[in-house]
């Protein structure tokens, strides 16, 4: 049988965005160790919610790692202490009887606090709007085998695009620097031929708008990569740092 | 204009920062070869000085060089650190690194610390040395010396005296192992950010960064503890 | 009062419809197209699809998501694949057998001009997705790879790696980042449509909910698209996002858009069971694991052996029993209907008895344990994540789950809903997939309403209407707005004892053992009268703390499951009057001698479609019309 757990959990509320937010520790008794993180989340959200109290607010969608919704700092490591598991896959059986967990959101002036653990990710879309993306309208495609792709560089461009955006890239970096997420997307499509004739443009807009959007720069920690659900390389970034520098020649 | 965009952007800015790396590692690499000279006798040591300082206008433009490299390396530095800081105005309460593929360590957090320590100690060291006695504006008599028929500075006697003290010695050689530390970090660190980096190569990119800067650092150590405690 | 519905299909020989109708619709004028706003809700496939071509056509698109980003629509978990007719291996796929596959695979329950013209826009959802740069699995020569998925006779999946929805949903995300960043399009994230709001007759508006302040917002349009997906949260388990919900549906739904076939959803049968009550909701896995897994339990009931020490002989294979030419491979709904009837007969397996085992054992032995890995490793690591357990070592357990609603809101053949201006894309509609999807479908279906349908079908629609304009004032948001707001003050003023989720989770058990696997007349009557006492005492029990104008998940599920309540209810009630089994929809009564679903043709081919009024629910039909295909029966045996 499962065995029952006691969980004490520390866990950043803050109210609203421009609140002043502070630790609240709560203790759940009855976790088990095949209980995801999240449902342990739940479980002290039910609690509260039957003490007339509100619940702890953190994003959440697909429970499968694959939305990029979740995402909390959990001791210290964004996503927690299993590599490539995004929180909502990582499960209590790596915890004990008596463990106390600190929770904390997203931390980064390009991801402000909405409330709690949920903050605002925005700056994302707007770095893949910038040029994030072929140009080629609905129904303007040629047949889709006439453009033959290397296995190799489509499997390399697989790779950059698993990317799920969930800016674990970004919490963890000792910089805030969302370098890794947007260099993923870039190296994707510098790896295949439909990319090519705007992949000037891409990369300068989209690294001009990831500049704006207040993160910092990259010096090259590489906890990005230790962070990701996906394990996206940080090859990635010396890719997106290429692709620049062939822009900026011409 | 795309000069400007380029400096200014985050990509610019390491690419500044790695150039000027490596530029500088390079010079502390040939530097500390040279110190080596020491160890076949004083009078080698000042030739290998003299030669230097006999180069002239191509000495001044290296020179100049070295110090466009050193600002432009300790500006970019600065401007990440204050970009950081701004990028994340509220701290963890807890944090730590995921292990694994992250290259995060006390070398790579520290960089600013590290850099801005070896910044004082430039300009101290090129007080006590380059411009120290016998130097550039500041004659001394007691500090020339012969080699060969060639007058020259006697730059050995005045390594010398700094090394007899203990103080100067210890605290040169705690210097030198941050220098180790900022190496450890910063070839690898350079090379991924020029863009050089294979996925396969990382791991050995950074061992071979550190050892080249675990290299440098030994060899600048064993000279003043060579003379410290009189072995040469 | 019962009436028959006009799907409005084009004349013409099936294989010349599209053709026909694309020929003789009435276009819009390019400079006209800026004048006219398209209010499009929800982002997965057939959202983000719809609003990014749309968009490029020209017209003002208004696009809003629940999640904080479009990408995050649940389209994103889609694993498998998607077909297209494209025979690039020469194995003799034809539009035609893709056409036959899907309205067979549908037990005979769809419209075939709608399943025609998605076999015929199948390729170019191929094409655009490469040249979108969706990196699909490539052979060494550098050309596209293909798949036989779910039995299919032929290699007609398109994928990439496991996570083809994910690629598939980045390219229609992207398409759609590059109308945003062009100003074409005006995203609204964060936000929850409320309400449909319909002036002289036809959809012009909606209200939604800005779920980080609380504030309402009205947004005028010439026209809604509603791409909201599907309603298996109904189950409260379900592989479906935690956000999945039916509240834009439903609220069209009683704006007067009819409800079809409610009743019509597809349980999975390789997802990894229930481990406890806190269970949040189920993970499936690829079901090419049955490729080289076997299905067994053991022949005793209440067995608490290991699965290892139970030998040979006091094992049964059941489908390999049973179906001994497709064994272990029968399409979805046997798989899932047999793993029920054996945990039914108390033969389950693990700590709940939920559960049957999937053995790779024989197959790791015969292969070796690196082919193993090679097929499903990603997967294998993927359950052991999960349960803690190696399936190198011992069987999976497995359990089937509830992953997709065929049924919908009901549309005409230009995805026009009975509210004139409200058009249903993907999921959300009654749609192509009949009583039971086949796998690689969706995606497909979502893909082609939104990229290569909707352009012609809104156009037409549009150029034929004099819309004139309506302001934000208009009485009809006024109301809308009023109901909505109304209905969130009650929600925070009950002040029960209840959580969202114990009701939630309430509603679920009784919606999955009755109208789940297996239905009966009984059961059925039993889960209506359930479901309305459970909906009784939501309204007078239920706790939702916290304000309405901050950040607050828990109301928002509180309105969700609001819905869900009226929603299962109606389920139940088309379960009962459709007096047959068909594909999904299975009716203990109406069976083979063998226990196979028996279909009533003669008086049940037709959609059924649910019309909310003031006095209840009125049953209204749309007959299908089979002029190209034989109704047959299908046998695994």
């Amino acid at each position: 049988m499962a065995h029952s757990m006691n969980i004490t959990l520390k866990v950043w509320r803050q109210a609203g965005p421009d609140a002043q937010g502070g630790f609240e520790t709560y203790s759940v008794p009855d976790a088990n160790e095949h209980m995801s993180f999240l449902e342990l989340l739940d479980v002290l959200n039910e609690q509260l919610i039957k003490e007339g109290k509100e619940p702890v607010e953190f994003d959440h969608d697909c429970r499968e790692g694959i939305c990029g919704s979740c995402g909390v700092v959990i001791d210290g490591v964004a996503h927690g202490p299993q590599q490539r598991t995004a929180c909502c896959q990582l499960h209590m059986r790596h915890y004990k009887d008596g463990d106390t967990i600190v929770i904390e959101p997203w931390r980064a002036e390009g991801f402000p606090i909405i409330k709690d653990l949920v903050v605002d990710r925005q700056a994302f879309d707007r770095i893949i709007a910038a040029g994030g993306y072929v140009s080629v309208n609905t129904g303007a495609a040629q047949d889709a085998n006439s453009i033959p792709i290397p296995k190799d560089d489509a499997d390399l461009a697989m790779d950059y695009a698993t990317c799920i955006g969930c800016g674990a890239c970004v919490a963890a970096c000792p910089n805030a620097s969302a370098s890794l997420f947007t260099a993923a997307k870039i190296a994707q499509l510098s790896l295949l031929p439909q990319g090519a004739p705007e992949r000037t443009m891409r990369v300068t807009n989209m690294v001009d708008q990831m500049a704006k959007e207040g993160f910092g720069d990259c010096s090259n920690h590489a906890e990005c990569e230790a962070v990701c659900p996906k394990g996206i390389s940080i090859s990635a970034i010396a890719t997106m740092r290429r692709e620049y520098m062939k822009a900026m020649r011409g | 204009m795309r000069l400007s965009t380029l400096l200014n952007s985050p990509i610019g800015k390491k690419l500044i920062t790695g150039i000027t790396g490596l530029g500088l590692t390079f010079f502390v690499l040939m530097h500390m070869v040279g110190n080596l000279s020491m160890f076949s006798g004083d009078d080698a040591y000042n030739e290998y000085a003299h030669f230097l300082a006999s180069l002239g206008p191509l000495l001044y433009a290296v020179e100049a060089g070295l110090v466009l490299f050193f600002l432009a390396h300790a500006v970019n530095g600065f401007k990440i650190w204050i970009g950081k800081r701004k990028a994340r105005p509220q701290a963890y309460a807890v944090y730590k690194s995921a292990g694994g593929p992250s290259m995060q360590s006390s070398s790579s957090r520290s960089m600013i610390i590290t850099g801005i320590i070896l910044l004082v100690f430039l300009v101290f060291h090129l007080i006590s040395f380059k411009f120290g006695p016998g130097g550039p504006g500041n004659a001394d008599a007691s500090y020339l010396t012969t080699v060969n028929g060639v007058e020259m500075r006697d730059l050995a006697r005045l390594v010398r005296e700094k090394f007899a003290l203990s103080w100067y010695t210890f605290g040169y050689t705690a210097i030198m192992l941050l220098l180790v530390a900022h190496l450890r970090h910063g070839v690898w660190s350079a090379l991924q950010s020029l863009g050089a980096m294979r996925p396969s190569l990382s791991a050995l990119i950074h061992t071979i960064g550190g050892l080249l800067g675990l290299g440098i650092g030994l060899g600048f150590i064993v000279m003043p503890l060579a003379i410290y405690f009189g072995l040469i | 009062m019962s009436t028959v519905l006009d799907p409005k299909i084009p004349a013409g020989p099936l294989k010349e419809k599209w053709d026909n109708y694309k020929n003789t619709i009435k276009l819009v004028n390019p400079a006209n197209k800026r004048k006219h706003t398209v209010l499009v809700v929800g982002t997965g496939l057939a959202g983000g699809s719809a609003a990014a071509s749309l968009a490029e056509l020209g017209y003002n698109v208004k696009s809003f998501c629940i999640q904080d980003s479009p990408r995050r629509a649940h389209s994103i978990a889609a694993q498998g694949g998607i077909n297209a007719a494209k025979n690039y291996p020469n194995d003799g796929d034809t539009i035609w057998r893709l056409f036959y596959d899907t309205i067979k695979g549908g037990d005979y329950r769809s419209r075939e001009a709608n399943v025609y013209r998605l076999a015929q826009v199948s390729n170019n959802i191929i094409d655009q997705c490469v040249a979108q740069g969706v990196p699909f699995a490539r052979e060494y020569g550098g050309l596209l790879d293909n798949r036989s998925f779910g039995g299919a006779q032929v290699s007609r999946t398109f994928y990439a790696k496991g996570q083809t929805g994910q690629q598939l949903l980045l390219g229609a995300y992207q398409a759609m980042s590059r109308q945003i960043g062009a100003g074409n399009i005006e995203m609204f994230s964060r936000r929850e449509m409320l309400d449909l709001v319909v002036v002289d007759g036809k959809a012009r508006g909606i209200i939604t909910r800005n779920l980080v302040t609380g504030e309402y917002e009205r947004h005028v349009g010439d026209a809604v698209l509603l791409c909201t997906g599907g309603y298996g949260n109904v189950y409260y388990l379900s592989t479906n996002a935690k956000n999945s919900n039916v509240t834009a549906a439903w609220r069209c739904h009683k704006r007067g858009a009819y409800f079809a076939n409610p009743c019509y959803t597809q349980i999975h049968p390789t997802c990894i069971p229930v481990s406890g009550d806190y269970q949040s909701k189920l993970t499936l896995m690829s079901e090419s694991l049955r490729n080289d897994g076997r299905v067994w339990v053991p022949k005793k009931q209440g067995d608490t052996r290991r699965p290892q020490d139970i030998p040979e002989e006091d094992r049964d294979y059941y489908l390999e029993r049973k179906y001994p030419s497709f064994g272990n491979l029968v399409p979805r709904d046997v798989a899932s209907r047999n793993a029920k009837m054996a945990t039914d007969e108390g033969r389950g397996v693990g700590e709940t008895g939920l559960a049957v085992y999937l053995d790779f054992k024989d197959s790791i032995n015969r292969l070796g344990r690196d082919t193993i890995e090679a097929r499903y490793g990603n997967l294998f690591e993927m359950y052991e994540r999960i349960t803690g357990e190696n399936p190198y070592e011992v069987p999976m357990r497995i359990f089937p789950a509830v992953h997709y609603t065929m049924g919908g809101l009901w549309v005409d053949y230009e995805l026009q809903s009975t509210v004139p201006g409200l058009f249903v894309l993907g999921e959300a509609n009654f749609s192509d997939h009949g009583a039971n999807r086949l796998g690689a479908s969706a995606l497909m279906q979502g893909l082609a309403d939104g990229y290569f349908v909707i352009p012609y079908t809104l156009g037409n629609y549009i150029a034929n209407q004099s819309l004139p304009d309506v302001s934000t004032d208009a009485d009809a948001f006024g109301e809308a707005e009023s109901a909505a707001d109304a209905r969130i003050q009650k929600l925070l003023s009950v002040n029960g004892n209840k959580t969202v989720m114990e009701f939630h989770r309430e509603l679920g058990r009784i919606i999955w053992d009755q109208v789940g696997m297996s239905r009966t007349a009984g059961g059925l009557r039993q889960a209506i009268d359930q479901v309305s006492a459970l909906k009784e005492e939501f309204w007078q029990n239920v706790c939702v703390p916290g304000e309405p104008t901050t950040y607050n998940k828990n109301l928002e599920f509180a309105g969700r499951v609001a819905d869900f309540l009226e929603l299962g209810e109606l389920m139940a009630r088309d379960a009962l009057s459709r007096e047959e089994s068909c594909g999904g929809h299975f009716r203990e009564e109406y069976q083979t001698p063998e226990g196979e679903a028996l279909r009533n043709d003669d008086e049940f081919t037709h959609v059924s479609a649910w019309e909310h009024t003031a006095s209840g629910h009125v049953l209204h039909k749309e007959n299908l019309d089979f002029e190209n295909v034989q109704l047959t029966t299908r046998s695994y045996k």
